[in-house]
């Protein structure tokens, strides 16, 4: 009676009226008090640290930008192992053409420091407060880890 | 099959060359000290060889790699021309100070220089949908990056943003029409495309609407209204040199792989009764009424907005849209002469435009401005470069006895021969209003005083050389200009059109 | 009516494939036109071209015959691929310039 794609609507739509569901009974059915501890988000008890949106480093594009596009490479060699057998070792030669031009790019990258990942110096606290005659003295170098 | 790509890569050799250029620049870029120009040499060395393998090429007909490409007189001649305007860009660069002084990154320059070249090799050659689009691609992503290649700048980095929105929108409105059109016909190439319109009768709507899609990404390339936003931001913004690339190689391309889709797919085979060089088109679908409106609207804002310009890279760029207007004429005339007609003017265009952006990069390098205002007495400040940029600005008015007034004269000759009168009126009209917009710049130079600094203006006797190879073509084919129209007339040839 | 029209979804054809195409289309456009920030103009740059993907395919399965529209689908997606990557440069090397990605307030090139 039903297709293959009618048992997948069936699904989709099923499973869309259990999420409508959920909501529209907590929506009637739950009293409506806000206050600001609710409203605020919930970090394990924590008293929520500044904004939600992190801005992420900088080197996160540029390593994801890099992955981006060699990642998506690959699927050129799918269609090509299909049509290996036939074409034999002129197939091969010709994927190790394109495999040699995207790892001189990727030596590109490399050798221009791209993939580096040069790690913070970490800022070891100083705490300013007034210390005994006898204490003062400089305080150790803080060592870069 | 392996013997019929082996066979089709000897066919392939300028495009090859290239990208064993490309490699090489980005190698020999790895091993190479900071400061070295030598990358610039490894591309030009390489676009040097590419120019005459294409030459090469020259009488070959046929299509490679199962019809994706086709070498013939027709992409030859495109070859020819972005190979050499290629050569000449890397010469500017070599004297121009925003590339000399980013030198720590002139392998990236000179590789994606030539990522451009060869993206559109494959534009003057490609028959197939595919590698249309995708020849397309090549050379918008390159010439994305190029646009902001002075990063550190940030009108740069403001015209490649701009560009990029512009251009990734135009390609995937063409694309979703390509997708249509492969629909309609079931074929990719431009052959079957051809075939398929040919046997069966497609819904007429749907062919229109693939049509006008797919004119939104040529007229971006070749930056036609109402596509042409992104063009006065970017010619303004990209490095000199780019502009320049960008507003005589990247146009020639985009207008070769336009002709040859609308030639070769909607060409119909059986008409009789024609006089030779005359074609119809399939179906009674007539897309140069589109280009003709398409035509006006581009030659009139061009020419209106420009006069409003005190920016000289701005000033071009809506003379170089004005201009791209101009060529379309040509390819509303349905007939071998009128295709011939825009082959003389890129030839004329080539010489005159990269002339006169050129004057420009020398005087910005020495003044720091492409200000109109500073061009203010510079014909007592340095008479040779100002009698020469006189000459090309009268060349690209389309004044005789410049090689500008024979590309006009024969755009008009085929406008009036298909009996395209009021197209051919407009056409003359908007010349006179461009010669306004030139004439005020002539005037700064020689009519009016220097503001401040007064002083003469010098340049390298090698810098002088490239005015001068530039500026001699333009005066000798506004005389002699039979060479130049017997190889248009034999470059119109396209493979399996008869 | 009901009836008749679940019957008509569970029964996929070129059509569903066209409409799905032409939605995504007209979404892509929609967010081009509207959105200020780069990041979502790029988005619906990407609609855009799976749009043209979805076409690609539906066509290639139920109209050709031919694996011409795939082969195709697969280099639309390398080429997306590849717009995106410039693309975030280009926005990254814009936000350390100006400090926005908002289209409307890199307006120092103009008339």
């Amino acid at each position: 009676m039903l297709t293959e794609f009618g048992k997948v609507l069936l699904f989709l739509i099923v499973g869309a009226m259990f999420v409508a569901g959920g909501l529209i009974a907590s929506w009637i059915l739950r009293p409506n008090r806000p206050y600001p501890a609710k409203l605020s988000s919930y970090e394990c008890g924590e008293e929520p640290v500044g904004n939600a949106w992190v801005r992420f480093n900088v080197r996160f594009y540029v390593i994801a930008l890099i992955f981006l596009i060699f990642d998506v490479e690959v699927v050129f060699l799918f269609p090509w192992a299909l049509v290996y057998r036939e074409l034999g070792l002129f197939a091969f030669l010709e994927m190790a053409v394109f495999l040699a031009i995207l790892l001189v790019g990727l030596a590109y990258v490399w050798v221009k420091g791209d993939l580096d990942w040069d790690k913070p110096v970490p800022q070891i606290p100083k705490i300013e407060r007034d210390r005994p005659a006898y204490k003062q003295q400089t305080p150790a170098e803080p060592v870069a880890v | 099959m392996v013997e019929q790509l082996l066979q089709s890569l000897s066919r392939f050799l300028p495009e090859t060359t290239l990208t064993v250029a490309l490699c090489s620049t980005v190698v020999v870029s790895l091993f190479l000290g900071r400061k070295s120009q030598a990358t610039l040499f490894v591309a030009l060395a390489g676009l040097v060889l590419a120019t005459w393998f294409s030459f090469d090429q020259m009488g070959v007909s046929e299509t490679i790699f199962s019809g994706m490409v086709a070498v013939d007189p027709f992409s030859v001649f495109f070859k020819l021309l972005v190979g050499l305007s290629a050569i000449l860009i890397l010469l500017f660069s070599l004297y121009s100070s925003e590339v000399q002084s980013t030198l720590h990154r002139a392998g990236e320059y000179s590789a994606l220089i030539l990522a451009m070249a060869l993206g559109m090799f494959l534009m003057a050659g490609a028959s197939n949908l595919l590698m249309m689009v995708l020849a397309i691609e090549l050379t918008s992503l390159s010439s994305y990056i190029l646009a902001g290649y002075t990063r550190e700048a940030s009108d740069s980095s403001e015209a490649s943003l701009k560009y990029i929105i512009y251009g990734a929108v135009s390609t995937g409105v063409m694309l979703y029409g390509i997708s249509i059109l492969y629909g309609l016909t079931g074929a990719t190439d431009f052959y079957g495309i051809n075939r398929a319109l040919t046997e069966e009768s497609v819904n007429s709507v749907a062919l229109l609407v693939s049509i006008i899609m797919i004119l939104v990404g040529f007229g971006y390339k070749i930056s036609a209204v109402p596509f042409h936003f992104w063009t006065p931001d970017v010619y303004e913004g990209a490095p000199i040199t780019i502009t320049a690339f960008l507003s005589v190689a990247s146009k020639a391309a985009g207008f070769a792989l336009m002709m040859r889709f609308f030639k070769v797919s909607f060409i119909d085979a059986n008409a009789v009764g024609l006089p030779t060089g005359v074609w119809t088109s399939l179906q009674g679908f007539e897309w140069n009424k589109i280009v003709a409106i398409l035509s006006v609207l581009t030659m009139t804002l061009g020419n209106l907005v420009a006069v409003w310009q005190n920016n000289l890279k701005r000033l071009l760029a809506y003379s170089s849209i004005a201009h791209a207007g101009y060529m379309l004429m040509g390819v509303v005339v349905l007939s071998d002469k009128g295709l011939a007609a825009v082959l003389i003017y890129f030839m004329v265009y080539l010489f005159m435009n990269l002339g006169a952006f050129y004057v420009v990069m020398l005087v910005a390098n020495k003044t720091g401005s492409e200000d109109i205002d500073s061009y203010k007495g510079l014909g007592h400040r340095s008479p040779l470069v100002s009698v020469a940029m006189v000459i090309f600005f009268i060349s690209l008015a389309g004044l005789p006895p410049t090689a500008g007034f024979i590309g006009k004269l024969f755009l008009f000759a085929a406008l009036l021969d298909a009996t395209w009168i009021w197209l051919a009126v407009v056409g003359a009209l908007n010349s006179v209003v461009s010669l306004y917009y030139y004439v005020r710049v002539v005037r700064n130079m020689f009519l009016r005083d220097p503001e401040g600094n007064a002083e003469p203006i010098l340049f390298s006797t090698p810098q002088l050389a490239i005015v001068m190879l530039l500026l001699l073509p333009t005066l000798f084919f506004g005389l002699f200009y039979s060479p130049m129209v017997e190889l248009a007339n034999a470059s119109v040839m396209m493979f399996g059109i008869r | 009516m009901a009836q008749e029209f679940i019957q008509w979804l569970s029964h996929p054809g070129l059509n569903h494939f066209l409409i799905i195409s032409g939605i995504l289309f007209s979404f892509g456009i929609f967010a081009v036109l509207t959105r200020r920030n780069a990041i979502l103009v790029l988005m619906g740059i990407e609609l855009i071209l799976n749009a043209a993907n979805i076409n690609f395919i539906a066509f290639s399965r139920y109209g050709t015959g031919t694996l011409d529209g795939q082969v195709i689908a697969i280099f639309v997606i390398i080429l997306a691929a590849a717009e995106a990557a410039i693309a975030l440069a280009i926005v990254l090397n814009i936000y350390q310039n100006f400090n926005t990605v908002n289209v409307d307030e890199l307006n120092q090139l103009r008339d």
